[in-house]
């Protein structure tokens, strides 16, 4: 199976991820998009490291999951506590923090 | 270890078809309870059957209440140390050849996370009545 | 057409069309399982690619933990379909078309690149937890620690801020 459909399908998923953030005003559908835009690059260096036959580049997609589960868990803690200020999720409601 | 090694090298796929099975078993009893009760069922729906029963009150607003804050935290939690165990998994399998290096640098791993253990306890943030 | 190539192709519908289901559906709580399905999907990819380990954690990380956190906040804030806030058609378009002109571009640009990678079909044993621990405790010992310390400071984060009464 050639290289290109792997990178075909990830690029895909990535696209999604980043229409999804564009698209969508609720913040947590925003931050699943990017969950899902690291899990296309995920499945890229899994591909290429099948193709190379070197284990390392899944080391690198487990310490991106291991960072991704960081990341969630102090993302969330600041959407909750912004629900809790302003009672919305909704990233429109947060332009206030320009001025 | 060597024999597993030697059969994941020589066969992937077939390996899994236990697996699927498996899966496909747990899916489709679930479908089959679910739809035969469905379909077998007598179905005989009123409008006040089928109302929510409030002590004669008349039902308003969504039945999902927002839960307390507290579980959040705790599931927060959870997350983090999931993912500490689930890098136990490949030192367990690598005990023996790792030695005393590897276990020095497990030793460090698990002492950070001890440390943030004890802040959320100092914290009181597992304390479960306010 | 052999069998893995069929397999291929189930898992890249599922994914793609599950992704496309997150970004799509009004109902919060149905784009996290359709989230939760796209992670079975890729999870599946990494079964292909002898990556066995990457598929388990894949499922107990993202699928276990993390969109279970994320079913939990979206239980605590109450959200269902009437209170998804939607931005204009002007928006949601714009936001289409420059995701689409990317994925446009860059697919242009890998099929002019003339790559000549096989992923071939015989099994490898990179992807197997005892080769994994081997490379991850000998090469790469200083990441781990320093992921430690990662986990250490997401922890006092997430306390600092999700505490009730922080003084």
């Amino acid at each position: 199976m050639p290289i290109q459909y792997y990178l075909f399908l990830s690029l895909a998923l990535f696209c999604i991820g980043i229409m999804g953030a564009l698209m969508r005003r609720n913040a947590i559908i925003i931050f699943m998009s990017i969950e899902l835009m690291l899990n296309a690059v995920n499945l890229l260096l899994a591909a290429f490291s099948k193709m190379y036959n070197d284990s390392a580049a899944q080391i690198f997609v487990f310490f991106i999951m291991v960072v991704a589960a960081a990341e969630v868990a102090v993302g969330l803690a600041i959407i909750v506590m912004v629900y809790r200020k302003v009672h919305s999720v909704d990233v429109n409601i947060l332009n206030r923090l320009k001025h | 270890m060597n024999l597993f090694l030697l059969n994941a090298a020589t066969n992937s796929l077939s390996d899994y078809l236990p697996i699927l099975m498996q899966i496909f078993m747990a899916i489709g009893i679930v479908a089959i309870m679910m739809g035969g009760s469905h379909l077998l069922g007598p179905k005989r729906k009123t409008k006040d059957k089928l109302a929510n029963f409030e002590s004669g009150i008349k039902a308003i607003g969504n039945a999902r209440q927002p839960m307390a804050i507290k579980y959040f935290l705790i599931a927060i939690l959870f997350v983090l140390f999931d993912v500490e165990v689930i890098f136990f998994y490949p030192y367990a399998v690598n005990f023996k050849e790792l030695g005393a290096e590897g276990f020095l640098a497990v030793v460090m791993f698990v002492s950070f996370f001890l440390i943030g253990f004890t802040y959320i306890i100092k914290k009181g943030a597992l304390k479960w009545e306010d | 057409m052999d069998i893995l190539q069929i397999i291929f192709w189930i898992l890249t519908v599922m994914a793609i069309g599950c992704a496309l289901g997150v970004v799509l559906s009004r109902n919060p709580v149905n784009s996290v399982i359709f989230l939760i399905l796209t992670f079975f999907a890729i999870s599946g990819h990494y079964l292909l690619l002898n990556a066995q380990f990457l598929a388990i954690v894949n499922i107990i990380v993202y699928a276990g933990a993390i969109m279970v956190l994320f079913l939990f906040v979206i239980m605590l804030m109450n959200l269902n379909a009437d209170t998804e806030p939607q931005k204009s058609w002007l928006v949601q378009l714009a936001g289409v078309v420059s995701g689409g002109t990317l994925f446009l571009v860059i697919i242009a640009a890998i099929s002019k690149a003339n790559l000549l990678g096989v992923i071939n079909k015989e099994t490898t044993n990179i992807g197997l937890i005892k080769v994994l621990g081997q490379v991850l405790f000998k090469q790469y010992v200083l990441p781990f620690e320093i992921s430690s310390v990662l986990f250490l400071s997401a922890m006092i984060g997430a306390i600092v801020i999700g505490k009730k009464d922080m003084e």
